[in-house]
Protein backbone atom coordinates (compact mmCIF):
# COMPACT_ATOMS: atom_id res chain seq x y z
CA UNK A 1 0.00 0.00 0.00
CA UNK A 2 1.13 3.27 -0.93
CA UNK A 3 -0.53 6.58 0.37
CA UNK A 4 -0.37 9.88 -0.14
CA UNK A 5 -1.67 12.72 2.07
CA UNK A 6 -2.09 15.69 0.07
CA UNK A 7 -3.48 19.50 0.46
CA UNK A 8 -2.12 19.50 3.92
CA UNK A 9 -2.66 21.09 6.33
CA UNK A 10 -5.82 22.97 5.59
CA UNK A 11 -7.98 20.31 3.65
CA UNK A 12 -5.45 17.16 3.58
CA UNK A 13 -7.35 14.53 2.13
CA UNK A 14 -5.66 10.40 1.94
CA UNK A 15 -5.05 9.53 -2.14
CA UNK A 16 -3.89 5.82 -1.53
CA UNK A 17 -3.21 2.94 -4.03
CA UNK A 18 -3.59 -0.51 -3.28
CA UNK A 19 -2.14 -3.52 -4.78
CA UNK A 20 -3.68 -6.59 -5.53
CA UNK A 21 -5.05 -8.33 -2.73
CA UNK A 22 -4.71 -5.62 -0.58
CA UNK A 23 -7.08 -3.91 1.69
CA UNK A 24 -7.60 -1.20 4.12
CA UNK A 25 -10.71 -0.39 6.84
CA UNK A 26 -12.37 3.22 6.50
CA UNK A 27 -14.74 5.25 9.00
CA UNK A 28 -18.17 5.20 7.59
CA UNK A 29 -18.53 7.95 4.74
CA UNK A 30 -14.92 8.89 4.47
CA UNK A 31 -14.64 7.84 1.09
CA UNK A 32 -14.56 10.44 -1.27
CA UNK A 33 -13.88 8.60 -4.79
CA UNK A 34 -12.43 5.48 -6.31
CA UNK A 35 -12.00 2.95 -9.18
CA UNK A 36 -15.28 1.70 -9.56
CA UNK A 37 -13.48 -2.01 -9.39
CA UNK A 38 -12.64 -1.90 -5.84
CA UNK A 39 -14.67 -4.10 -3.71
CA UNK A 40 -16.44 -2.68 -0.26
CA UNK A 41 -17.53 -4.27 2.21
CA UNK A 42 -19.34 -3.25 5.32
CA UNK A 43 -19.37 -4.72 9.00
CA UNK A 44 -19.68 -4.08 12.21
CA UNK A 45 -16.49 -1.48 13.53
CA UNK A 46 -14.70 -4.28 15.67
CA UNK A 47 -17.55 -7.09 16.27
CA UNK A 48 -21.33 -6.45 17.25
CA UNK A 49 -20.81 -5.70 20.80
CA UNK A 50 -17.60 -3.20 20.52
CA UNK A 51 -19.01 -1.60 17.44
CA UNK A 52 -21.80 -0.86 19.56
CA UNK A 53 -19.84 0.73 22.71
CA UNK A 54 -18.14 2.85 20.13
CA UNK A 55 -20.81 4.29 18.52
CA UNK A 56 -22.90 4.75 21.61
CA UNK A 57 -20.05 6.12 23.66
CA UNK A 58 -16.90 6.26 21.78
CA UNK A 59 -18.82 8.69 19.23
CA UNK A 60 -17.61 6.80 16.07
CA UNK A 61 -20.12 5.04 13.70
CA UNK A 62 -21.98 1.29 13.96
CA UNK A 63 -20.40 0.67 10.82
CA UNK A 64 -16.85 0.68 9.26
CA UNK A 65 -15.83 -0.27 5.31
CA UNK A 66 -13.02 -2.22 4.10
CA UNK A 67 -11.87 -1.57 0.43
CA UNK A 68 -10.56 -4.39 -0.92
CA UNK A 69 -8.16 -4.64 -4.36
CA UNK A 70 -9.37 -7.55 -6.25
CA UNK A 71 -8.19 -7.13 -9.74
CA UNK A 72 -5.46 -7.71 -10.79
CA UNK A 73 -3.61 -4.21 -10.71
CA UNK A 74 -2.74 -1.24 -8.81
CA UNK A 75 -6.47 1.24 -7.89
CA UNK A 76 -6.65 4.36 -6.26
CA UNK A 77 -8.87 5.20 -3.40
CA UNK A 78 -9.37 8.93 -1.43
CA UNK A 79 -10.28 9.33 1.74
CA UNK A 80 -10.74 12.27 3.76
CA UNK A 81 -12.82 13.79 6.83
CA UNK A 82 -15.80 16.04 7.27
CA UNK A 83 -13.79 18.93 8.71
CA UNK A 84 -11.14 21.13 7.12
CA UNK A 85 -8.08 20.20 8.64
CA UNK A 86 -4.83 18.08 9.10
CA UNK A 87 -4.44 14.30 8.27
CA UNK A 88 -1.73 12.39 10.43
CA UNK A 89 -0.52 8.69 9.40
CA UNK A 90 0.93 7.23 12.33
CA UNK A 91 3.19 3.83 11.64
CA UNK A 92 2.03 1.48 15.11
CA UNK A 93 4.58 -0.59 16.22
CA UNK A 94 3.48 -4.06 18.38
CA UNK A 95 3.20 -2.77 22.01
CA UNK A 96 2.24 0.42 21.19
CA UNK A 97 -1.66 1.73 21.56
CA UNK A 98 -3.26 4.56 20.55
CA UNK A 99 -6.38 6.61 22.18
CA UNK A 100 -8.25 8.54 20.17
CA UNK A 101 -10.96 11.43 21.04
CA UNK A 102 -14.41 10.69 19.39
CA UNK A 103 -14.12 11.52 15.47
CA UNK A 104 -10.59 11.66 14.57
CA UNK A 105 -10.30 8.01 13.37
CA UNK A 106 -10.37 7.97 9.57
CA UNK A 107 -8.66 4.43 8.66
CA UNK A 108 -6.56 1.93 9.26
CA UNK A 109 -4.37 -0.85 7.61
CA UNK A 110 -6.13 -5.12 8.35
CA UNK A 111 -3.78 -5.47 10.80
CA UNK A 112 -4.63 -2.98 13.18
CA UNK A 113 -7.54 -3.50 15.72
CA UNK A 114 -10.00 -0.84 16.67
CA UNK A 115 -11.53 -1.30 20.10
CA UNK A 116 -12.89 0.36 23.24
CA UNK A 117 -11.45 1.02 26.54
CA UNK A 118 -12.81 2.80 29.82
CA UNK A 119 -11.86 6.27 29.85
CA UNK A 120 -13.35 6.83 33.19
CA UNK A 121 -15.56 9.30 35.13
CA UNK A 122 -13.13 12.30 35.22
CA UNK A 123 -13.07 11.53 31.04
CA UNK A 124 -16.84 11.98 31.28
CA UNK A 125 -16.56 15.18 33.41
CA UNK A 126 -14.44 16.98 30.85
CA UNK A 127 -17.08 16.04 28.44
CA UNK A 128 -15.10 13.35 26.40
CA UNK A 129 -17.59 10.49 27.38
CA UNK A 130 -16.78 7.38 29.76
CA UNK A 131 -15.17 5.01 26.58
CA UNK A 132 -12.36 5.93 24.36
CA UNK A 133 -11.24 4.74 21.46
CA UNK A 134 -8.45 2.35 21.55
CA UNK A 135 -5.98 1.78 18.62
CA UNK A 136 -3.12 -1.49 18.40
CA UNK A 137 -1.91 -3.89 16.41
CA UNK A 138 1.02 -3.49 14.01
CA UNK A 139 0.33 -1.01 10.55
CA UNK A 140 -0.58 2.18 9.93
CA UNK A 141 -3.39 4.81 11.25
CA UNK A 142 -4.90 7.95 9.90
CA UNK A 143 -6.52 10.32 11.87
CA UNK A 144 -7.84 13.64 11.74
CA UNK A 145 -8.53 17.11 13.09
CA UNK A 146 -9.82 20.52 12.85
CA UNK A 147 -7.20 22.89 11.87
CA UNK A 148 -3.32 22.29 12.09
CA UNK A 149 -2.19 18.83 14.14
CA UNK A 150 0.73 19.05 16.15
CA UNK A 151 2.70 16.33 17.64
CA UNK A 152 4.09 16.46 21.28
CA UNK A 153 6.24 14.49 23.10
CA UNK A 154 4.84 14.93 26.96
CA UNK A 155 7.96 14.85 29.22
CA UNK A 156 5.65 16.34 32.39
CA UNK A 157 2.40 16.63 33.30
CA UNK A 158 0.52 18.47 31.04
CA UNK A 159 -2.79 20.93 31.07
CA UNK A 160 -4.93 20.28 27.79
CA UNK A 161 -8.13 22.31 26.53
CA UNK A 162 -10.94 19.84 26.14
CA UNK A 163 -11.72 20.29 22.59
CA UNK A 164 -8.12 20.32 21.61
CA UNK A 165 -6.70 17.41 22.40
CA UNK A 166 -6.84 14.45 19.11
CA UNK A 167 -4.83 11.28 19.95
CA UNK A 168 -2.63 10.38 23.07
CA UNK A 169 -0.71 6.81 23.61
CA UNK A 170 -2.12 4.72 26.24
CA UNK A 171 0.50 5.13 29.32
CA UNK A 172 -0.88 8.68 29.40
CA UNK A 173 -3.31 9.31 32.37
CA UNK A 174 -6.22 11.59 32.12
CA UNK A 175 -7.56 13.53 35.45
CA UNK A 176 -9.61 16.55 35.78
CA UNK A 177 -9.27 19.85 37.43
CA UNK A 178 -10.04 23.42 37.44
CA UNK A 179 -8.26 26.06 35.62
CA UNK A 180 -6.35 28.02 38.52
CA UNK A 181 -9.18 27.98 41.22
CA UNK A 182 -13.41 28.19 41.53
CA UNK A 183 -13.76 31.54 40.08
CA UNK A 184 -10.32 31.96 37.57
CA UNK A 185 -11.88 28.90 35.61
CA UNK A 186 -15.30 30.43 35.59
CA UNK A 187 -14.22 33.96 34.62
CA UNK A 188 -10.96 32.47 32.23
CA UNK A 189 -13.89 30.75 30.18
CA UNK A 190 -11.71 28.14 30.33
CA UNK A 191 -13.89 25.95 32.47
CA UNK A 192 -13.11 22.34 33.11
CA UNK A 193 -9.49 20.97 32.05
CA UNK A 194 -7.84 17.90 31.17
CA UNK A 195 -4.81 17.21 33.22
CA UNK A 196 -2.92 14.70 31.67
CA UNK A 197 -0.11 12.55 33.23
CA UNK A 198 2.57 10.46 32.29
CA UNK A 199 5.23 10.27 29.55
CA UNK A 200 4.45 10.01 26.24
CA UNK A 201 3.46 11.58 22.55
CA UNK A 202 -0.03 13.76 22.21
CA UNK A 203 -1.51 15.15 19.22
CA UNK A 204 -3.34 18.49 19.53
CA UNK A 205 -5.30 20.19 16.99
CA UNK A 206 -5.06 24.37 16.12
CA UNK A 207 -9.16 25.03 16.18
CA UNK A 208 -11.79 22.77 17.83
CA UNK A 209 -14.83 22.57 16.53
CA UNK A 210 -17.01 23.88 20.11
CA UNK A 211 -15.01 27.10 19.46
CA UNK A 212 -15.95 27.46 16.03
CA UNK A 213 -19.81 26.61 17.49
CA UNK A 214 -19.11 28.88 19.98
CA UNK A 215 -18.35 31.84 17.79
CA UNK A 216 -21.10 31.07 15.01
CA UNK A 217 -23.46 31.45 18.16
CA UNK A 218 -22.54 34.53 19.28
CA UNK A 219 -23.34 35.82 15.47
CA UNK A 220 -26.89 33.37 15.12
CA UNK A 221 -29.27 36.60 16.23
CA UNK B 1 -9.49 38.17 -21.27
CA UNK B 2 -6.06 36.25 -18.98
CA UNK B 3 -7.20 34.52 -16.01
CA UNK B 4 -4.70 33.69 -12.60
CA UNK B 5 -5.79 31.48 -9.48
CA UNK B 6 -4.08 33.13 -6.66
CA UNK B 7 -3.84 31.86 -2.93
CA UNK B 8 -4.48 28.00 -4.20
CA UNK B 9 -5.99 25.83 -2.58
CA UNK B 10 -6.98 26.88 0.57
CA UNK B 11 -8.93 30.54 -0.34
CA UNK B 12 -8.51 30.80 -3.49
CA UNK B 13 -9.19 33.93 -5.24
CA UNK B 14 -9.23 34.30 -9.12
CA UNK B 15 -7.63 38.03 -11.13
CA UNK B 16 -9.13 38.16 -14.59
CA UNK B 17 -7.80 40.93 -16.67
CA UNK B 18 -10.20 41.96 -19.22
CA UNK B 19 -9.51 42.96 -23.24
CA UNK B 20 -11.52 45.85 -24.33
CA UNK B 21 -15.14 45.14 -24.94
CA UNK B 22 -14.98 41.66 -23.13
CA UNK B 23 -17.42 40.59 -20.90
CA UNK B 24 -17.33 38.36 -17.61
CA UNK B 25 -20.69 36.93 -15.94
CA UNK B 26 -20.25 35.93 -12.51
CA UNK B 27 -22.22 34.55 -9.70
CA UNK B 28 -24.03 37.63 -8.23
CA UNK B 29 -22.01 38.55 -5.07
CA UNK B 30 -18.46 37.11 -6.08
CA UNK B 31 -16.85 40.26 -6.72
CA UNK B 32 -14.21 41.36 -4.41
CA UNK B 33 -12.37 44.27 -6.62
CA UNK B 34 -12.35 46.00 -9.15
CA UNK B 35 -11.40 48.40 -11.89
CA UNK B 36 -12.98 51.79 -11.31
CA UNK B 37 -13.93 51.92 -15.25
CA UNK B 38 -15.45 48.32 -15.56
CA UNK B 39 -19.32 48.68 -16.14
CA UNK B 40 -21.05 46.51 -14.42
CA UNK B 41 -25.04 45.18 -14.79
CA UNK B 42 -27.23 42.25 -14.22
CA UNK B 43 -28.68 40.12 -16.35
CA UNK B 44 -30.78 36.88 -16.69
CA UNK B 45 -28.78 35.94 -19.50
CA UNK B 46 -30.69 36.30 -23.06
CA UNK B 47 -30.95 33.15 -25.28
CA UNK B 48 -30.84 29.47 -24.41
CA UNK B 49 -30.74 29.00 -20.33
CA UNK B 50 -31.49 32.45 -20.54
CA UNK B 51 -34.66 35.04 -19.92
CA UNK B 52 -36.71 34.54 -17.08
CA UNK B 53 -37.63 30.85 -17.21
CA UNK B 54 -33.24 30.13 -17.49
CA UNK B 55 -33.43 32.25 -14.55
CA UNK B 56 -35.78 30.15 -12.47
CA UNK B 57 -34.06 27.19 -13.50
CA UNK B 58 -30.78 28.34 -12.33
CA UNK B 59 -32.54 29.34 -9.32
CA UNK B 60 -34.11 25.90 -9.02
CA UNK B 61 -30.53 24.55 -8.94
CA UNK B 62 -29.41 26.53 -5.76
CA UNK B 63 -27.58 29.10 -7.80
CA UNK B 64 -28.91 33.09 -7.62
CA UNK B 65 -31.56 34.16 -10.41
CA UNK B 66 -29.50 36.75 -11.62
CA UNK B 67 -25.87 36.89 -12.38
CA UNK B 68 -23.89 39.69 -12.94
CA UNK B 69 -22.17 40.98 -15.68
CA UNK B 70 -18.36 43.01 -16.16
CA UNK B 71 -17.68 44.86 -19.33
CA UNK B 72 -14.31 46.55 -19.64
CA UNK B 73 -14.42 49.48 -21.97
CA UNK B 74 -10.95 49.58 -22.55
CA UNK B 75 -8.19 47.02 -22.60
CA UNK B 76 -6.60 46.17 -18.80
CA UNK B 77 -9.64 46.04 -17.04
CA UNK B 78 -9.07 44.03 -13.98
CA UNK B 79 -11.82 42.07 -11.38
CA UNK B 80 -10.70 39.90 -8.62
CA UNK B 81 -13.51 36.86 -7.51
CA UNK B 82 -13.60 34.43 -5.13
CA UNK B 83 -16.78 32.25 -3.66
CA UNK B 84 -17.87 32.80 -0.02
CA UNK B 85 -16.55 29.85 1.06
CA UNK B 86 -12.87 28.43 1.66
CA UNK B 87 -11.66 26.48 -0.57
CA UNK B 88 -10.01 25.91 -4.47
CA UNK B 89 -10.65 27.19 -7.89
CA UNK B 90 -10.68 25.47 -11.10
CA UNK B 91 -9.96 27.88 -13.96
CA UNK B 92 -11.61 25.15 -16.97
CA UNK B 93 -10.84 26.17 -20.58
CA UNK B 94 -13.62 25.19 -22.46
CA UNK B 95 -13.40 24.32 -26.06
CA UNK B 96 -15.61 21.65 -27.63
CA UNK B 97 -17.08 19.38 -25.36
CA UNK B 98 -19.40 20.64 -22.62
CA UNK B 99 -18.60 20.66 -18.96
CA UNK B 100 -21.26 19.62 -16.82
CA UNK B 101 -20.75 21.25 -13.28
CA UNK B 102 -22.49 20.89 -10.01
CA UNK B 103 -24.67 24.20 -9.58
CA UNK B 104 -23.34 25.28 -6.35
CA UNK B 105 -19.77 25.03 -7.73
CA UNK B 106 -20.24 27.90 -10.14
CA UNK B 107 -18.17 30.69 -9.89
CA UNK B 108 -17.90 32.24 -13.80
CA UNK B 109 -17.63 32.43 -16.87
CA UNK B 110 -17.08 34.24 -20.19
CA UNK B 111 -19.60 35.78 -22.30
CA UNK B 112 -19.61 33.49 -25.06
CA UNK B 113 -20.47 30.75 -22.98
CA UNK B 114 -24.24 29.04 -22.22
CA UNK B 115 -25.45 27.94 -19.07
CA UNK B 116 -28.49 25.60 -19.18
CA UNK B 117 -30.15 23.42 -16.72
CA UNK B 118 -29.35 20.02 -18.37
CA UNK B 119 -31.68 16.99 -18.32
CA UNK B 120 -29.06 15.54 -16.07
CA UNK B 121 -30.51 17.73 -13.44
CA UNK B 122 -33.99 16.06 -13.47
CA UNK B 123 -32.40 12.83 -13.34
CA UNK B 124 -30.79 13.40 -10.21
CA UNK B 125 -34.09 15.23 -8.60
CA UNK B 126 -35.55 11.53 -9.55
CA UNK B 127 -32.70 9.48 -8.15
CA UNK B 128 -33.54 11.76 -4.42
CA UNK B 129 -30.77 13.24 -4.19
CA UNK B 130 -30.70 17.19 -4.30
CA UNK B 131 -27.81 17.80 -6.76
CA UNK B 132 -28.82 19.94 -9.66
CA UNK B 133 -26.27 19.85 -12.53
CA UNK B 134 -25.22 23.01 -14.82
CA UNK B 135 -24.84 22.25 -18.26
CA UNK B 136 -22.04 24.40 -20.00
CA UNK B 137 -21.56 25.25 -23.93
CA UNK B 138 -19.59 26.88 -26.01
CA UNK B 139 -15.95 28.24 -26.26
CA UNK B 140 -14.18 30.46 -23.68
CA UNK B 141 -13.43 29.82 -19.78
CA UNK B 142 -15.46 28.90 -16.97
CA UNK B 143 -14.36 29.15 -13.29
CA UNK B 144 -15.62 27.27 -10.94
CA UNK B 145 -14.96 26.60 -6.72
CA UNK B 146 -15.28 23.94 -4.62
CA UNK B 147 -14.81 23.33 -0.49
CA UNK B 148 -11.44 22.56 -0.07
CA UNK B 149 -9.17 21.32 -3.05
CA UNK B 150 -9.95 20.15 -6.41
CA UNK B 151 -8.35 16.91 -8.06
CA UNK B 152 -8.24 15.97 -11.45
CA UNK B 153 -8.80 12.02 -12.81
CA UNK B 154 -9.02 11.35 -16.13
CA UNK B 155 -11.30 8.69 -15.82
CA UNK B 156 -11.21 5.53 -18.43
CA UNK B 157 -13.18 3.01 -17.91
CA UNK B 158 -15.42 3.39 -14.69
CA UNK B 159 -15.05 5.56 -11.54
CA UNK B 160 -16.85 6.53 -8.64
CA UNK B 161 -17.47 9.57 -6.70
CA UNK B 162 -19.23 10.47 -3.36
CA UNK B 163 -22.17 12.17 -4.47
CA UNK B 164 -21.30 15.22 -2.27
CA UNK B 165 -17.62 15.49 -3.79
CA UNK B 166 -18.12 16.06 -7.46
CA UNK B 167 -17.50 19.72 -8.82
CA UNK B 168 -17.51 19.04 -12.47
CA UNK B 169 -17.00 16.54 -15.46
CA UNK B 170 -16.70 16.52 -19.13
CA UNK B 171 -19.61 15.56 -21.15
CA UNK B 172 -18.31 12.86 -22.80
CA UNK B 173 -19.01 10.59 -19.56
CA UNK B 174 -22.01 9.18 -18.61
CA UNK B 175 -23.12 8.74 -14.94
CA UNK B 176 -25.67 6.87 -13.11
CA UNK B 177 -26.20 7.62 -9.60
CA UNK B 178 -26.24 4.03 -7.98
CA UNK B 179 -24.93 2.22 -4.39
CA UNK B 180 -20.99 2.23 -3.74
CA UNK B 181 -20.43 -1.65 -3.42
CA UNK B 182 -22.30 -4.51 -4.55
CA UNK B 183 -25.25 -4.32 -1.88
CA UNK B 184 -27.81 -1.69 -0.28
CA UNK B 185 -26.80 -3.00 3.21
CA UNK B 186 -23.21 -1.37 2.78
CA UNK B 187 -24.88 2.04 1.04
CA UNK B 188 -27.21 2.79 4.13
CA UNK B 189 -24.97 1.67 6.97
CA UNK B 190 -21.29 2.26 5.83
CA UNK B 191 -22.75 5.79 5.49
CA UNK B 192 -21.73 5.99 1.59
CA UNK B 193 -25.21 6.99 1.05
CA UNK B 194 -25.52 7.52 -2.84
CA UNK B 195 -22.61 7.52 -5.21
CA UNK B 196 -21.74 8.52 -9.18
CA UNK B 197 -20.83 5.85 -10.73
CA UNK B 198 -18.84 7.19 -13.98
CA UNK B 199 -18.18 5.51 -17.62
CA UNK B 200 -16.90 6.63 -20.95
CA UNK B 201 -13.46 8.76 -21.06
CA UNK B 202 -12.97 12.32 -19.59
CA UNK B 203 -12.12 14.45 -17.13
CA UNK B 204 -13.54 14.51 -13.82
CA UNK B 205 -13.40 16.78 -11.35
CA UNK B 206 -13.75 16.35 -7.34
CA UNK B 207 -13.19 17.96 -4.37
CA UNK B 208 -11.53 16.84 -1.14
CA UNK B 209 -14.53 17.76 1.13
CA UNK B 210 -17.99 17.73 1.77
CA UNK B 211 -19.54 21.24 2.29
CA UNK B 212 -22.75 19.20 3.09
CA UNK B 213 -21.46 16.72 5.77
CA UNK B 214 -19.18 19.40 7.52
CA UNK B 215 -22.67 21.69 7.70
CA UNK B 216 -24.32 19.02 9.38
CA UNK B 217 -21.64 18.20 11.94
CA UNK B 218 -22.20 22.22 13.01
CA UNK B 219 -25.08 23.17 12.21
CA UNK B 220 -27.34 21.13 14.97
CA UNK B 221 -24.92 22.58 17.70
CA UNK B 222 -25.73 25.94 16.73
CA UNK B 223 -28.81 27.45 18.49
CA UNK B 224 -31.67 27.53 15.99
CA UNK B 225 -32.57 31.05 14.52
CA UNK B 226 -35.06 33.56 16.63
CA UNK B 227 -38.38 34.35 14.45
Amino acid sequence: MQFDIRYKPAFATIFITLEPGEKITAEAGGMVSMDADLSVKTTFSGGFFSGFLKKFFGGESLFVNTFINTTSFARQLVLSQSTPGDIVAVELHRKQQLCFQPGAYIASTPDVKLGVGWAGFSSWFAGEGLFKLKIKGKGTVFFGGYGGISQQYMTQDLIVDNGHLVAYEDGIKMGIGLAGGLLGSMTSGEGFINKLKGKGVIYLQSRSTSGLVKFLSSKCR
Amino acid sequence: MEIKILQQPDNAIAHIILAAREELIAEAGAMIAMSEFINTSTTLRQGKGGGVFGGLKRMIAGESLFLSVFRSPTANGEVFLAPQFMGDILHYPLRKDGLIVQATSYLASSENIEIDLGFQGFKSFFSGESIFWLDFSGYGDILISAFGGIYEIDVNGEYIVDTGHIVAFEKSLEFEITKPGSSWFGAFFGKEGLVCRFHGRGKLYCQTHNPTNFGQLIGPQLPARKQ
